[in-house]
């Protein structure tokens, strides 16, 4: 190391959390070009993070060249704080990053780091999200060579994913892509918006949020900013739709704590009865909702069979 | 009549080529390979007009650099040398000077290619009225209803049976797949289509059919055609004028009818003969 770069200790702060100054620097670099040019991803020099790739480390370093003393951190995985991916992670950031707390509240956290989901509670303007992103390329499905890719988002040339679309509803008659809807940002670049759900897709078009995507593998980087323009792809009349859960009468199914009739809903089975249960995905949506409004619901079955 | 396509001095040369290239190829030398350089020269120093609606042959044998004509105006190949102008309504395209996103718009546009093997015209992972609408959708055409609606149209027009419009065209016959090559490069309506050797290897009651397709889609559409081929069968039917290739160098041309019943060059004799 050399000797001049040393920091005397009471600017020690100047080296935060666990990235150095230059990979920091080198990532906000990419975001910022990331957020100047919505969708486009934008390379960066993905580093080797203490966990293997696959397990957010593209998010995972977006947050750790953003996050700053004071931050609230808020992670989640599949929709909740609790699991072990998003505990393990935001443990990592709390030990590395000292200063920063922790909080499963989305209104109370300043940065939200997600995979699989955008939580329910509308975002605000003085938040940003964190998306993990495995696949950063949707046009990967229609072509393996990256330097055509490139071409093709250069000039704006979906036609083959539309096309993908075409045979869907030839096949089963409506698009039957569940996660990684392909959506155009800003009216040009296609994006990967990363494993969340349809549902989710709507959530990031004007957006007062700040949302960026981190592909660790595929060292990629790419934002879209607030206030953007972001339409799924579709046809004029086959428009996108999101999952309207609902059961067999037509009727919408609602979350069997909190009763909650407008979130995404998991559904599981429950052994003994068979019978099929649905809950919020939202963890900290359903439990904000359980205490404003008291257990009610808990125990309430609905659904059948 | 309108011409749409000026091509000069084209040539493509495979290698390093050198100075001796075009003295040591040629009919006279009876070869395309350099024998200083071990270049070939697939075509050298050609040049051709193209009226609206009209069919031209290019004629010649296995080796004469006949694809390599379509496959550069197709942007498929990069000429070594020559330009290329392509008129097309009040536009003017200097081929192989505009870039590289230009040629494409025109490649997937304003012109239309029906290669010899359905495998380079066609994508076999997705139906055959995929095919088309993958080409309809690079245009403005984001309707659904509307891009089936035009792709019926299409395989209607070429014969292909609406039944097997949602199937993948790999199980078709070699007929039939050449019919969907024809109905998809038909797609945007282009002003040139490009036909590479199309009827090669079918039975010879499958390329009648196609061949009156190909009569039909000139006189109904007004197409402009390029028709490759070694088939002096086929350039008879098709095309009005012809041009004679051997070993990359244009033997002979003019009207169909003279260069078949009247032909002036050894080699354009040759072929006659040995196909009479
Ligand atoms: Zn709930
Ligand atoms: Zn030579």
């Amino acid at each position: 190391m050399n000797k001049n770069y040393l920091l005397p200790l009471d600017e020690a702060a100047y080296n935060f959390g666990f990235l150095d100054e230059y990979a920091k620097k080198e990532i906000r670099r990419a975001l910022l070009k990331a957020i100047s040019i919505p969708g486009y991803q934008t390379p960066f020099a993905s580093r080797e993070m203490p966990m293997g790739k696959g397990f957010g480390t593209g998010g995972l370093q977006i947050t750790l060249s953003i996050i700053g003393v004071g931050e609230k951190l808020k992670v989640i995985d599949q929709g909740a704080d609790d699991s072990v991916n998003a505990v393990n992670l935001r443990q990592f950031i709390e030990m590395t990053c000292p200063g920063i707390s922790g909080t499963e509240d989305t209104e109370r956290a300043s940065l939200i780091q997600s995979r699989h989901r955008i939580p329910e509670t509308p975002l605000r303007k003085d938040q940003v999200l964190v998306l993990q992103v495995p696949y950063s390329d949707p046009l990967v499905v229609v072509e393996p060579s990256e330097s055509k890719r490139k071409t093709m988002h250069g000039e704006g040339d979906y036609s083959r994913l539309l096309t993908k679309l075409y045979e869907d509803i030839v096949k089963y008659d409506e698009i039957t892509i569940s996660h990684r809807y392909p959506t155009r940002i800003n009216g040009h670049y296609v994006i990967d918006p990363s494993p969340i759900p349809r549902f989710d897709v709507p959530k990031m078009h004007m957006s007062n949020a700040l949302i960026l995507f981190g592909a660790g593998r595929e060292k990629k980087v790419y934002a879209v900013p607030p206030y953007t323009d972001a339409t799924p792809l579709a046809f004029d009349d086959v428009p996108f739709r999101i999952e309207d859960f609902r059961d067999e009468n037509g009727k919408r199914r609602v979350c069997r704590r909190c009763g909650a009739d407008n979130s995404f809903l998991e559904e599981s089975i429950n052994d003994a009865a068979g019978l099929k249960l649905h809950q919020c995905s939202d963890s900290n949506y359903c439990n904000r909702r359980l205490s404003l409004s008291g257990p009610a619901r808990i125990g309430a079955e609905e659904g059948g069979i | 009549m309108k011409k749409i396509l000026e091509i000069r001095g084209l040539s493509k040369v495979h290698g390093h080529k050198c100075p001796l290239c075009c003295d040591f190829t040629g009919p006279k030398h009876d070869t395309n390979i350099c024998r200083h350089c071990n270049s070939i020269v697939a075509i050298h120093d050609i040049s051709l007009d193209l009226y609206e609606g009209e069919i031209l042959g290019i004629m010649g044998e296995s080796g004469s650099g006949k694809s390599s004509i379509v496959k550069t105006i197709f942007f498929d190949e990069i000429p070594t040398d020559g330009d290329a102008l392509f008129f097309d309504n009040n536009e003017q395209y200097s081929l192989f000077t505009i870039n590289a996103a230009r040629q494409r718009w025109l490649r997937n546009h304003r012109f239309g290619m029906v290669y010899q093997s359905p495998h380079l015209g066609l994508n076999f992972s997705i139906s055959a009225g995929g095919n088309i609408a993958e080409r309809l959708l690079m245009s403005d055409l984001f309707h659904y209803g509307d891009i089936r609606k035009r792709a019926l149209e299409l395989l209607s027009r070429t014969e292909v049976p609406s039944e097997r419009m949602d199937q993948s065209p790999g199980k078709f016959s070699g007929g039939m797949q050449q019919r969907v090559q024809i109905a998809k490069a038909l797609a945007t309506r282009p002003p040139l289509l490009l036909l590479d050797e199309v009827t090669s290897g079918l039975d010879l009651s499958v390329q009648a059919r196609i061949l009156d397709l190909i009569l039909e889609i000139q006189r109904d559409l007004g197409t402009a055609m390029i028709v490759v081929t070694h088939d002096l069968g086929v350039v008879r039917l098709l095309t009005g004028r012809t041009i004679v290739l051997k070993n990359g160098r244009i033997v002979e041309h003019g009207l169909t009818d003279q260069v078949l019943e009247d032909p002036q060059d050894a080699y354009t004799q040759q072929l006659v003969a040995s196909a009479l």
